[in-house]
C-alpha cells in the first residue's frame, strides 16, 4: 500500500546523516584537540623531588623484597616518615608560592596582560596542590592516628626554620670579609696617622703603631685643632671619633651586667 | 585524570642496610644536575631520619607548641655562664661559650616554632656583638647585631645600637646612620633606647660634618 518512495525520502536522510556526522566528528576532534592542549600545557610546578623520592621508596619494597628474597632489608618506616615530611615541607613552600601568585594573576588576567593557558595551568597546579596535601594527610594518618592534624604545621616551621638557618649562615659567612676590609683599612689609617706624625715632629711618636685609638686621644689632648684640620681626610675623622666613644664606655663596662638585658656599653 | 596524582617519576634508590641511609643508585638516565638535587635532597632526608629517630616512638615530630624545654634550659645555662665571664671581663670565654650557645640554638630540631629560635639567637647574638665590642672586633660585632636584629628586629634597640656604633667605629658614618634611622623607625624615638639611639645619631652626624668641611 505504502509505496515508500526510498529515493526521495534518501535526500534528507542523507542529508541529516551528513550534518550529524560532521558535527559528531567535529565536536569529538575539538574536544581532543583541546584536551591534548590542556595536557601539553607546562606544568606550573617543576617535578615534585621529594613526593617522587618518597613514592621511590614506597615501590623500593616490594620489587627488592621479591627480586632477592630476604636479602634487601624493607625501608623502616621511620625513613618513609622522614621522607613523608620532607613532601609535606615541599608541598607547604607549593602552596605559599600559589596563594602569593593568585592574586597577581588574577589581576592580569582581567587585564588581559597575560593570556588563558597562564589561567589554566594554574588552576590546574592548584588543584593537583589540594590533592596532593590531602593524600599527604591520609598517608600520615596512615603512619600514626593524629599525625595527619598537625604534620603541615610541623612541616611549616621546618620550612621556616630553613629560611631563617640560611639566613643566619649567610650573614655570619660575611664576618670573614668585614675583617679584611678592616684589617685593611686600620693598616691604612695607621700608615697616614705615622706620616702625619713624622709631619709634625712635635707630637709624640712611641706609640704610634700599635694603638690608634688610645694614641689618637694624646693626639687630640695634645693638638686638638690640627688633628682636625691638617689632613681632614676620613681617617681623621674616624680617630676623633673614636676617642671619646672609647673613653666613655671604658668605665661603665665593668658594672654593665644583668644577663639579658645588658645594654650596650656606654649606656647609664 | 584522576590517576594523575599517582603518576611519578621513579628514582633507583638504595638502602644502606646497616646505617640506614638512603643513597642514589647513579645510573645515565639522570643528567648531572638532576644527580646532584637528588643527592643534596637525599642528604637532607637522612639528616631528618637521623633527628626524628632520637625521638620518642612513634617517631613523629611532636605538634610544635609544647616545647621540650630540656634545650632551652641548656642554652640558658650557658648564656648566663656567658654573661658570668663577660662582668669579669673575660671577653674570649664569654664569647666562646656565647658560640656554644648559638651552636645549641642553631641545632634545635626543625619542627620546633622558629619564634622561639628567633628569640633565642637574638639575645644570644646581640650578647655576642657585646663581647665582640669589648674587644674592639667591629667586623664581628657588626656582623653578630646584623644577625640579632634580622632574627628579632622589634624591641632589640641594643642590637640596632650596637650594629651603629660598630659601624661608626669603622668609620662607615653613612651606614651607621642609616642603620640608627631604621632602627628608630622601629623602636620609636620617645623609648628609653630611642634616645640612645638619637644620641649616636647626632655623633654620627656630627662626624659626617666634620668629613664634610674638612
Amino acid at each position: 500500500m505504502f509505496d515508500i518512495d526510498w529515493l526521495s525520502l534518501a535526500v534528507p536522510l542523507v542529508y541529516l546523516g551528513i550534518l550529524l556526522g560532521s558535527l559528531a566528528t567535529f565536536s569529538s576532534l575539538y574536544r581532543k584537540r583541546k584536551a591534548h592542549k590542556a595536557a601539553s600545557l607546562e606544568p606550573w610546578f617543576p617535578a615534585h623531588l621529594q613526593r617522587d623520592i618518597y613514592f621511590s621508596l614506597l615501590h623500593l619494597e616490594p620489587s627488592a623484597s621479591s627480586t632477592k628474597e630476604k636479602k634487601a632489608p624493607a625501608i623502616p618506616d621511620s625513613v618513609l616518615k622522614a621522607s613523608l615530611l620532607r613532601r609535606a615541607s615541599e608541598d607547604i613552600r607549593r602552596i605559599m608560592a600559589l596563594r602569593s601568585q593568585k592574586q597577581a594573576l588574577a589581576m592580569l588576567l582581567q587585564r588581559g596582560s597575560v593570556g588563558d593557558d597562564l589561567w589554566q595551568r594554574f588552576q590546574r597546579a592548584e588543584k593537583e596542590m589540594e590533592d596532593e596535601v590531602k593524600d599527604v594527610v591520609s598517608e600520615a594518618n596512615a603512619y600514626a592516628p593524629g599525625w595527619g592534624q598537625t604534620i603541615f604545621q610541623s612541616a611549616n616551621e621546618m620550612m621556616n626554620n630553613d629560611i631563617y638557618r640560611k639566613r643566619m649562615r649567610e650573614q655570619q659567612s660575611k664576618v670573614e670579609e668585614e675583617r679584611q676590609w678592616w684589617d685593611k683599612k686600620k693598616t691604612s689609617i695607621q700608615e697616614s696617622f705615622m706620616k702625619e706624625l713624622d709631619d709634625n715632629t712635635s707630637a709624640p711618636t712611641t706609640s704610634a703603631a700599635t694603638k690608634s685609638s688610645t694614641k689618637s686621644s694624646e693626639e687630640t689632648k695634645a693638638s686638638p685643632a690640627p688633628a682636625a684640620s691638617v689632613q681632614g681626610s676620613d681617617d681623621d675623622a674616624v680617630l676623633v671619633e673614636a676617642d671619646p666613644s672609647a673613653n666613655i664606655p671604658a668605665s661603665p663596662a665593668s658594672p654593665a651586667g644583668g644577663g639579658k638585658k645588658k645594654k650596650g656599653k656606654g649606656k647609664k | 585524570m584522576a590517576s594523575e596524582i599517582d603518576i611519578f617519576n621513579e628514582y633507583p634508590l638504595h638502602m644502606d642496610p646497616a646505617s640506614k641511609a638512603i643513597s642514589l643508585i647513579a645510573t645515565s638516565a639522570q643528567t648531572p644536575a638532576q644527580k646532584a638535587d637528588i643527592t643534596a635532597e637525599l642528604e637532607e632526608l637522612n639528616q631528618l631520619h637521623r633527628s626524628l629517630q632520637t625521638l620518642d616512638p612513634p617517631n613523629i615530630p611532636p605538634p610544635p607548641l609544647p616545647i621540650n624545654p630540656k634545650r632551652g634550659a641548656q642554652i640558658n645555662k650557658l648564656r648566663d655562664t656567658a654573661n658570668a665571664a663577660y662582668r669579669k671581663s673575660n671577653y674570649d670565654e664569654a664569647i666562646r661559650l656565647y658560640t656554644y650557645a648559638i651552636e645549641m640554638g642553631i641545632a634545635r630540631p626543625g619542627w620546633e616554632p622558629v619564634t622561639l629560635t628567633r628569640e633565642e639567637l637574638s639575645a644570644l647574638y646581640a650578647n655576642r656583638a657585646q663581647a665582640h665590642m669589648a674587644k674592639q672586633a667591629w667586623p664581628e660585632g657588626l656582623v653578630d647585631g646584623k644577625c640579632s636584629v634580622d632574627s628579632k628586629p622589634v624591641a632589640n634597640v641594643k642590637a640596632w645600637w650596637r650594629i651603629a656604633k660598630c659601624l661608626a667605629e669603622m668609620a662607615r658614618y653613612e651606614e651607621s646612620k642609616k642603620f640608627l634611622a631604621k632602627g628608630l623607625e622601629i623602636e620609636g624615638r620617645d623609648s628609653e633606647g630611642g634616645k640612645e639611639l638619637i644620641g649616636l645619631l647626632e655623633d654620627v652626624e656630627k662626624a659626617l660634618l666634620r668629613g664634610a668641611s674638612a
